[in-house]
């Protein structure tokens, strides 16, 4: 499951782009290259263990959905 | 000494690092990513006085590729763009699986370089590229089948060992090239010191090239420079040209460290030279 801040967008702010690339809702900014690899959980990233903005924002954002945030805890229930 | 080398007026190598595998045109719209643009900004580069051009892979929205298949497009776009460029492919990774890092060694024909990651270092807050011995040694051990020249990266000094422990358990032959990094977090840190410290520690014979991160990249090209070693300039390692101005290409990155060399005394070699000091 990807993270629910991330979309994909051409243009935010004063930026665009030819291809639609990965924005964060949560810093409000296009996302580097291989912070995208997190946000998609490509590989065996969990953006909620792996992104450090993920975890400072999800903690106070109650729209953050309760799935994503349960990896966190490890899975134990 | 490497000092010698500048006394010797031996001529320096310039690598371009076009595109890495961090940041994109988010951080600055001038860095290329598709195999045009790349192949674009290597003849460029070439044209501006690199003899190499340090090739990351990225798809068509700027993320990471890591697909043979990608690096061949790349390839061939440089080919058709510049004239006789040495390429030299990354092998880097950092979370992704280490299979996936031996995928940018299989074009053909193979990259006359590849770039060796010598040990561990953070990114971000929360990832560690691992960088393995068993990984360093597969890596190797894979190019030297294919006959590509290993740029061994050097991120801290605690690597400089790894280098070493590298020629003691594999052999490179005559000239063992380490590309000594200067830059923040894990990285060794950018001051002058270091740099003569590392230059140093390098085993006999090494020849090396000269990388700081960011603002450091044109003291640090420059202190290299002086010191008898080759340089590495891009828009991969530092988007501005400076502080608070971006670069409007890695060809502009170029031409400004050739300056440089060229009014140190040292000339700056064609790709076909730096195949004999590097011993391609
Ligand atoms: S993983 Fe991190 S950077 Fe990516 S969208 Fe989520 S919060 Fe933003």
């Amino acid at each position: 499951m990807t993270c629910p801040y991330l979309s994909y967008r051409t243009s935010a702010d004063s930026e665009s782009f030819d291809e639609a690339r990965a924005y964060c809702g949560a810093a409000e900014r296009f996302v580097q290259p291989m912070r995208a690899d997190i946000c998609n959980d490509r590989f065996e990233l969990d953006h909620a263990e792996d992104c450090g903005i993920y975890v400072e924002h999800a903690s106070d954002d109650p729209d953050v959905s309760d799935p994503a945030v349960s990896t966190t805890a490890g899975g134990d229930s | 000494m490497s000092y010698e080398r500048f006394l010797a007026d031996d001529p320096v190598v310039v690598t371009a690092a076009l595109t890495g595998g961090i940041h994109g045109k988010e951080a600055n719209p001038n860095l290329p990513e598709t195999p045009e643009e790349i192949g674009k900004a290597a003849a460029a580069a070439e044209e501006a006085g690199a003899a190499i051009v340090h090739v990351h892979a990225r798809t068509d929205n700027g993320e990471r590729a890591f697909s043979t298949a990608r690096f061949q497009e790349i390839d061939d776009a440089i080919r058709r763009y510049a004239d006789d460029v040495v390429i030299q492919h990354t092998t880097g990774a950092t979370a992704a699986p280490t299979e996936k890092r031996h995928r940018s060694l299989r074009t053909d024909p193979p990259p006359e370089m590849a770039s060796l990651d010598m040990g561990p270092l953070n990114r971000y807050d929360r990832l560690t590229s691992e960088n393995t011995i068993a990984t360093i040694d597969a890596l190797y051990d894979e190019m030297a089948d294919r006959g590509i020249k290993p740029e061994m990266e050097v991120f801290n000094d605690g690597h400089l060992n790894e280098v070493h422990g590298l020629l003691d358990r594999r052999d490179l032959g005559d000239l063992p090239y380490a590309t000594l990094i200067f830059g923040p977090g894990t990285l060794t840190r950018p001051r002058p010191r270091n740099l003569l410290n590392a230059v140093d520690n390098l085993p006999e014979g090494a020849l090396f090239n000269t990388l700081g991160f960011g603002r450091h990249q044109l003291p640090f090209a420059t202190m290299g420079i002086l010191l008898g070693g080759n340089v590495r300039v891009g828009l991969e390692d530092n988007v501005y040209y400076r502080q608070g101005e971006l670069a409007e290409s890695n060809a502009q990155l170029v031409e400004r460290v050739v300056r440089v060399a060229d009014e140190l005394g040292r000339e700056v070699v064609t790709p076909d030279q730096a195949r004999d000091v590097l011993g391609l």
